[in-house]
């Protein structure tokens, strides 16, 4: 019972097997017309987002674009590639995600494994100096003074390295791998592979499910980073992360429009109605934020879930 | 065979002379990798403009950071950028010797004949760190020499006043020194050993040296920050050094009480913090009644349809949900372009530049964001449920409603309570980023909670001390929550939840 599929199957099987009276069909349309309101809620927003970037720049400065995309362009899209601090937002952003996480997992998997071995010199104790990081932490300003003192400020390290053990992804695989047959490894051992070549051999393998999905979660909370960036990186606004780029956009009140559309230097300035404005680069910019999440979600929906399950039943 | 011999082996009486020599070897390494990242024995700060906060690390690899704060003093002629190398490469040098000896103190878990081999490295690796710590005197002399001379010592000033060796150089020396020294007398008593034929080590310890460089992560990012608490001590502001006279012992502490007006913004503060927790601990049903009445409903495609699309506002960021409510509800946003165009009613407010119902609509928001994501644990819990259950209250004439009340929220209870807690025992750490993006100069009275005041204060408007006394007393007061939520639940479930 630990996917989504079973538990949508077997919450059919116990609404359909009792007999149902008008009463019931009348609750149930109620529900259904509930439920769909308000996923319409939690989805409308993006499309509203979405059609205004595509559409015609002045009908949108005008408010005209509510429901259906008026005078669809890509234009919008195109011009914000020349703002270069938008570009180093995303490739900033891009690396640390890609570098962060597959971090992340090799040494949640290589810590998870090792805490594990019973055998290790005073393990318990170690283990759990890991977790109690989890519900303890010095505080904000301790946490920037440190990172003062490490230099770690202004450094595209600091994206990286703090991000390295994370002691809850840590105990998802440790609890993985105690589900793994002992016998496999023992088996191995036995033909004198060494505690490194096991790890590589048999145990990196046979985690893949949950590698995958701590690597997702990771992925998604380094996509998503803004804090680090707010705190750590205040005087190097080519390190900003695209959440804090776009965090910047969106308390902007002057003309951003102005700058980009100068910057731009005559590319697709031609058509008036695809000049940049304010709203619409903030608009713009945040679907570029947006996208990557929505493109990802529906292949990887599966992998969240059994995430919030494995966390569930981590002992 | 080999059983019987480790049984004698572990028999016979520790060798304690070799032993607690070899303890406070490690030991003193052990120290010396701890130092590296410790500002305050920094031998590459040989002026005062140094950063404060710079570590031997940081300086050893960071021209930057020390460099940044000697700009004037280099521009005056005070101090050429040839000395800032020379001491950078200096601080190098004690590093790679530093990371020497921790080599050997880490094979010092081995055998005899890798212990024999292995003691070799802090040998060489003290006399390494002794050689860049020299390297870096001879330095701070030619320094202290020319600015004293030259009368610059306003714009480079040594750190210490009559040029003798600084003290961070000297801490270091003491520790080198020592290393050294155990390194002499273990290599004497590593003589007398027997030494096997290949190196080898205990499983136990290979197996914590593999896992040391985890430690060691864990130990910088999130133990080395409690140093910061001495913040709290100090009249200190980014840039002053710490010392006995801006020492003032519980002075903040007291300033919570005492002065006023940081009195009423604590309580204001609080009181936001208590009203938006509190808030969503009294909705933390929902997503129990999410989960519950869309089981009710016979289409598993439907269920599904909806899961996928309510889940979706949990993986946005605080950012991107402002950015979401700007569109919807800024002058410009849907709401008022609706009006205008659709409804023929023109209007331009700006909905997220008011205080009103603050608190109801963050809880709004957090709502909308995360109420699919926590149903689905609930969801799943459903389908764990006997199915039996039903059919028997069925046959006992159970309405719909009644099975629900009765069989399937007490079947979910168990995990509510766990959530419920933990909720509880974090009721005073709301996390900053909501609060911080949907916070503006109209209802940033109202909005601003603990972690988002700790922020504005000790980030924002430089107030350290203050802050961190802030920050200290959440940490513990959470940390008694948390214990306190512990406590209950193994009282009322016998199971503890942390």
């Amino acid at each position: 019972m630990t996917n989504k599929s079973d538990a949508s199957a077997s919450a059919k099987m116990h609404a359909t097997r009792i007999k149902k009276s008008v009463g019931d069909h009348v609750f149930e349309i109620a529900l259904i017309v509930l439920f769909s309101l308000f996923t319409l809620l939690c989805v409308f927003p993006f499309y509203y987002l979405f059609i205004n970037t595509i559409s015609n720049n002045d009908a949108v400065t005008s408010g005209l674009v509510n429901f259906y995309p008026v005078g669809i362009h890509f234009t919008n899209y195109q011009n914000l590639l020349n703002a270069s601090d938008l570009l180093s937002a995303v490739v900033v952003t891009v690396v640390r995600t890609v570098l962060g996480t597959a971090l992340m997992v090799l040494t949640s998997a290589w810590a998870g494994y090792l805490v594990t071995k019973q055998k290790m010199w005073k393990r318990s104790l170690w283990y759990r100096l890991l977790v109690i990081t989890m519900y303890f932490n010095a505080g904000l300003v301790p946490w920037y003074m440190n990172m003062l003192m490490l230099g770690l400020t202004n450094n595209f390290l600091a994206y990286i390295i703090p991000g390295m053990v994370a002691p809850y992804n840590i105990i998802l695989v440790k609890t993985y791998i105690e589900s793994i047959p002992a016998s496999l490894e023992e088996s191995a051992t036995i033909d004198g592979a060494s505690t490194t070549k096991v790890f590589l051999r048999i145990i990196l393998p046979l985690s893949v499910p949950i590698l995958a999905t701590i690597a997702i979660f990771g992925a998604v909370g380094n996509w998503n980073s803004f804090q680090d960036s707010l705190l750590l990186m205040s005087s190097r606004p080519d390190l900003y992360t695209l959440q804090h780029r776009l965090y910047v956009y969106l308390n902007t009140t002057s003309n951003l429009g102005a700058v980009m559309n100068a910057g731009a230097g005559g590319v697709n300035t031609a058509a008036a109605q695809s000049l940049l404005n304010t709203k619409v680069i903030k608009y713009t910019v945040s679907m570029v934020t947006i996208i990557p999440i929505l493109l990802v979600y529906p292949f990887m929906q599966r992998y969240f879930v059994k995430g919030i399950m494995l966390g569930a039943v981590k002992g | 065979m080999q059983i019987a011999v480790t049984d004698r082996h572990r028999a016979a009486k520790p060798d304690y002379g070799f032993l607690v020599p070899y303890w406070i070897h490690r030991i003193v390494i052990l120290l010396a990798g701890m130092m590296v990242f410790f500002s305050p024995v920094n031998p590459g700060r040989i002026l005062k403009q140094v950063n404060e906060n710079a570590s031997l690390f940081t300086t050893a690899f960071s021209y930057e950071n020390i460099a940044t704060q000697l700009k004037s003093a280099v521009s005056r002629g005070a101090i050429e950028e040839a000395d800032i190398r020379a001491v950078m490469l200096g601080c190098l040098i004690v590093l790679v010797g530093v990371i020497i000896c921790a080599v050997g103190g880490c094979m010092s878990a081995g055998n005899i004949r890798m212990k024999k081999r292995g003691i070799l490295f802090p040998t060489l690796g003290s006399l390494v760190m002794l050689g860049g710590l020299y390297s870096i005197w001879q330095r701070y002399q030619a320094v202290y020499t020319f600015v004293t001379e030259n009368n610059k010592t306003s714009r480079a000033t040594p750190i210490t006043a009559d040029g003798a060796i600084p003290p961070s150089i000297l801490a270091f020396g003491i520790v080198a020194a020592l290393i050294l020294l155990t390194s002499v007398l273990l290599i004497l008593l590593l003589q007398r050993k027997k030494k096997e034929d290949r190196m080898e080590m205990d499983e136990r310890y290979k197996l914590f040296l593999m896992f040391l460089p985890v430690l060691l992560l864990t130990f910088v990012f999130a133990y080395l920050p409690i140093y910061g608490w001495r913040f709290a001590f100090f009249d200190y502001k980014i840039g002053d050094e710490l010392s006995g006279s801006n020492f003032v012992g519980f002075h903040w502490f007291q300033t919570l009480v005492s002065n006023e007006a940081t009195r009423s913004d604590i309580v204001r503060v609080l009181r936001n913090t208590l009203a938006m927790s509190g808030l969503g601990i009294l909705t933390s049903w929902l997503p129990i009644a999410f989960a519950v009445f869309l089981a009710e409903i016979p289409s598993s495609k439907f269920q599904r349809f909806v899961q996928t699309f309510t889940t979706i506002p949990n993986f946005i960021s605080w950012v991107l949900v402002y950015a979401i409510a700007y569109a919807i509800f800024s002058t410009d946003g849907f709401i008022n372009s609706f009006l205008t165009n659709v409804l023929g009613r023109p209007t331009s407010t700006d909905y997220l530049a008011n205080a009103d119902h603050i608190w109801l609509k963050m809880l709004l928001w957090g709502t909308w964001k995360g109420i699919g994501w926590s149903a689905i644990i609930y969801i799943a819990g459903i389908a764990g449920i006997d199915q039996q259950l039903y059919e028997a209250a069925s046959v006992d004439g159970a309405n719909r409603f009644q099975r629900m009340w009765h069989i399937t929220v007490p079947g979910l209870l168990p995990t509510y309570m766990v959530m419920l807690l933990m909720s509880i025992a974090g009721i005073l750490s709301n996390g900053m980023e909501q609060y911080l993006v949907f916070s503006n100069a109209l209802n940033k009275d109202v909005i601003e909670v603990l972690d988002l005041y700790v922020y504005n204060i000790g980030i924002g408007s430089g107030q350290i001390p203050l802050s961190t006394v802030v920050g200290i007393t959440k940490s513990l007061v959470g940390v008694i929550l948390l214990f306190g939520a512990n406590g209950i639940s193994k009282l009322l479930r016998g199971e503890s939840i942390i």
